[in-house]
């Protein structure tokens, strides 16, 4: 592996045996990294591969388990505090500035000058327009953030890193969001910040920028480093590659022999928030995967059709013993038997501080009660199949579900949904911070849903999961269907293209 | 399965509950003291005043606890509701309580007593629908909702009844009711008594009382299970809004009065018994039952320091120092049971 930068200066930051864990979940396991003064250094990887955890740690918003982080060969106490004096600048992936505070003062936050406790505005103006002007972006420093647009808002926040001056500017995916003639703004000026001398860690999905701007490249997969190497000595292919690395695997998958029925969910133009436009169909015992990048759209997409989030065009009909349902709103969804594990488990799945039971008693309580009065045998004896029936381990029903595991909280959240037998399932991330064993359990349960005729639309970041899943992939770029694969043409490769919407490799 | 009775559930459930295995919790002192401190704390205080405070174990001066204690646990009980459901409190019940009690006087005076209540209902029923639309449906802050709705309220009120006091007949079933007693014990005290049982019911064993508690651990959740949540909140102003109107009947009926004023400082005590019970102004957590002791407490703490000589002033300061403690514990409970 090639380990010598391409650019002459020193090393100013250096990662050494990173390791960090979420719970079970091993984020980082192991990754060194350094980064030259005047070097691009880009981190690339699938989505949970570990990219934004290592940075944060290397921002000092996390710390690490072991391992430590150098700066100019000194070793850096843990806390943003610290990294930001050592010279660290982080850029969120999600945008954090104020809405209602003015660009000068976002770009000040937190370290504005003041004396005597009041802010000195002339000061605060000057350096405001001095990073505004070394980013080179020209905007009204008293115009109020929320009046910018996307774009300009990302620009603002990278002229925030800026104005600290900082030695080590770190990038988290910041092409996200923009327009590809905005983005070849962004990575001129990164060439032009480089030229004097930072140091920059970029993050991105997309490898043509990876390779159009960057001296290095570090790949990380499942949080371990499996590359470093000079961008000059690789392809994209090469990356993508290694990025996803699975071909291997690609043998074991067990697909189901899909028998698809008759359709049990149509979604005829569907338009929200970061959705644009999106017919959608799923078929009884069929599960449809919606692949695609981390905020392509995807998660608004499933919320806007069953109602969960508010639509601003299109129609939605379920199907049922042959009779057609236009569903107008999320509570309609769920009587005409949808159900919905969403993305956020522990806040929009499950009520932690509620008992298992209670859990499962809130999706079933019309079964569950004699005119409004709760059956609590009934409650008992059927939260506790249920519980049995996914596999909750101890299936003790009185427990808080706070007080599960990830992959047992999901079970439950499974289960309070199973109780109503529904026809059509949204899983939404069903895996997410999940332990193999787990997983592999849901991944069972999911399977044996669609066997049983159940109709399954699923959300996953997850690669291998999704075409383990699904039969049928739709991808998502930018709130749209991007492309549709199934059977043979769906593989690690395939998906990854469309969603980063680059023809990279061959399909 | 489907058939049984609810006496089978409640069985059933019990015999399920024990052959279960004892979970395993760390429980720090102070959630203990969040959990169980109330009910320790009472039988504390009424045993030292027994022992120590003159005339407090008298006849005369428990009836006098209860007759006060009445009307502000009967609110209290309701308003548990609202507490429960994450929404804070509601300040309305000071116009609701002194609305209930004028028109229950002034419109038997008049028309008699039956279409005084129902006049007092639907009264209380627009209290208990306004607020609950403005924060369940618009999600607006209760905090600020019930504030104005007080003003709304108290202005109606001082309108229509031009700011007068409304005196009851001398006889009847009103002043019958209101200086009744069985044994020592006020027939106001009897009403706190069933409104607990009746709504302590509601809360813990009815679909809509779970989905109060369920709204008040997590409202996303439980909206997005498919609950009409803002059917919930309406619900849990309603509970307090007839509440409250019950509380304004036993209190026009023991004073035979009735004026705009009399339930000044309603919501504030009401709140203090509430929280001092243990019952979380997070949401979720808590029960009428607590709700009860917490009334019991905070009157039987009154009326020691009335007996003690203790001016009104320093009563108010202990109020208020005992819902700072109150509420300290509370957060600080929940810190402790997060980590």
């Amino acid at each position: 592996m090639a380990e010598q930068a391409s650019s002459p200066g020193d090393v100013v930051i250096e990662a050494r045996d990173i390791v960090k864990r979420f719970g079970g979940a091993v984020a980082v396991d192991d990754v060194s990294i350094a980064v030259r003064e005047g070097e691009i250094h880009a981190v690339v990887g699938e989505n949970g591969a570990g990219k934004s955890t290592l940075m944060r740690v290397l921002a000092g918003i996390i710390t690490q388990d072991s391992g430590e982080v150098l700066v100019n060969g000194t070793p850096l106490e843990t806390g943003a505090k610290n990294s930001i004096a050592a010279g660290i600048s982080l850029v969120h992936q999600e945008l954090s500035l104020v809405p209602e505070m003015t660009v000068a003062e976002n770009i000040l936050l937190g370290y504005a000058p003041t004396q005597f406790g009041f802010t000195k505005s002339k000061e605060l103006e000057a350096i405001a327009a001095e990073a505004l002007e070394e980013i080179g972006v020209s905007v009204d420093l008293n115009e109020r953030i929320s009046r910018l647009s996307v774009a300009l808002r990302q620009f603002v926040e990278i002229a925030r890193a800026v104005a600290r001056k900082p030695k080590v500017l770190i990038l988290d995916e910041p092409t996200a969001t923009l327009t590809p003639a905005e983005t070849d703004y962004l990575l001129t000026m990164l060439q032009r910040l480089a030229s004097r001398g930072m140091a920059i860690i970029y993050i991105s999905h997309r490898i043509p920028e990876v390779i159009r701007i960057c001296h290095n490249v570090t790949i990380l997969r499942d949080g371990k480093k499996v590359m470093e190497s000079k961008v000059s000595d690789t392809s994209p292919e090469g990356i993508v590659d290694q990025m996803v690395g699975r071909e291997l695997k690609l043998g074991l998958q067990q697909r189901r022999s899909a028998k698809p029925g008759e359709v049990v969910l149509r979604a005829e133009g569907i338009r929200a928030p970061g959705v644009n436009t999106v017919d959608l169909e799923v078929r009884a015992g069929e599960i449809v995967g919606l692949g695609g990048l981390v905020g392509a759209g995807r998660t608004e997409l499933v919320r806007a059709i069953i109602g969960a989030d508010n639509r601003t065009a299109g129609r939605v009909t379920k199907f049922k013993d042959g009779k057609a349902h236009v569903l107008s709103g999320y509570q309609s969804s769920i009587r005409n038997g949808i159900a919905y594990v969403p993305e956020e488990r522990r806040t929009d799945g499950l009520a932690l501080a509620m008992s298992v039971a209670d859990n499962i008693t809130l999706t079933n309580r019309a079964e569950l009660s004699s005119v409004g009065v709760q059956l609590r045998g009934k409650i008992a004896k059927f939260s506790q199949d249920l519980a049995e029936k996914v596999g909750l381990r101890p299936p003790e029903i009185r427990r808080e579900a706070g007080q599960y595991s990830g992959g047992n909280q999901q079970k439950i959240v499974i289960a309070k949904w199973l109780g109503r037998r529904p026809d059509f399932i949204v899983l939404d991330e069903p895996t997410r911070g999940v332990d193999v064993g787990a997983k592999a359990e849901i991944h069972k349960l999911v399977k044996a849903l669609a066997d049983d005729g159940t109709a399954v639309l699923v959300v996953s970041s997850d690669l291998p999961e999704l075409l383990e899943l699904a039969d049928t992939i739709h991808v998502i770029r930018d709130g749209q269907i991007a492309g549709t694969l199934s059977g043979d043409e769906a593989n690690e490769k395939t998906v990854m293209s469309l969603a980063a919407g680059e023809k990279m490799v061959d399909a | 399965m489907a058939k049984e009775t609810l006496t089978e559930a409640i069985t059933l459930a019990e015999s399920d509950a024990a052959g279960l295995a004892p979970v395993k919790s760390r429980t720090s002192p102070l959630e203990w003291v969040a959990e169980n401190g109330i009910f320790v704390f009472t039988a504390l205080l009424i045993l030292a005043s027994v022992v120590f405070v003159d005339g407090f174990a008298s006849l005369v001066n428990i009836t006098d606890v209860f007759h006060r204690a009445a009307p502000i646990g009967i609110v209290a009980v309701g308003m548990t509701f609202v507490v429960i459901s994450g929404n804070y409190l509601d300040l309305s019940v000071v116009a609701q309580v002194a609305t209930s009690a004028v028109i229950l006087i002034a419109v038997s005076n008049e028309y008699g007593l039956p279409l005084a209540m129902l006049a007092a209902l639907l009264a209380a029923a627009t209290f208990g629908i306004v607020n609950g639309v403005a924060v369940g449906y618009f999600k607006a802050n209760a905090v600020i909702v019930t504030l104005a709705t007080t003003y709304i309220g108290l202005g109606l009120l001082r309108y229509f009844s031009g700011g007068s006091i409304f005196f009851g007949p001398q006889d009847g079933i009103i002043r019958e009711f209101g200086l009744g007693k069985l044994g020592p014990v006020p027939y106001s005290a009897i009403v706190l008594l069933i409104m607990t049982i009746v709504l302590g019911f509601v809360l813990s064993r009815t679909n809509f009382g779970f989905l109060v508690r369920s709204f008040g651990v997590n409202e996303r959740a439980t909206r997005l299970s498919g609950t009409n949540t803002a059917a919930v909140v309406i619900g849990a102003f309603l509970v307090t809004a007839v509440a409250a109107m019950v509380a304004g009947w036993v209190l026009a009926a023991f004073s035979n009065t009735a004026v705009s004023a009399m339930s000044q400082g309603y919501d504030f005590r009401a709140l203090a018994a509430i929280i001092v019970g243990g019952t979380s102004v997070f949401g979720g957590k808590g029960s009428v039952l607590r709700t009860l002791v917490g009334v019991i407490f905070v009157s039987v703490l009154t009326n020691v320091l009335v007996l003690s000589g203790i001016s009104f002033g320093y009563q108010q300061m202990a109020l208020g120092a005992l819902i700072v403690a109150a509420v300290t514990v509370d957060a600080l409970s929940r810190k402790a049971a997060k980590r």
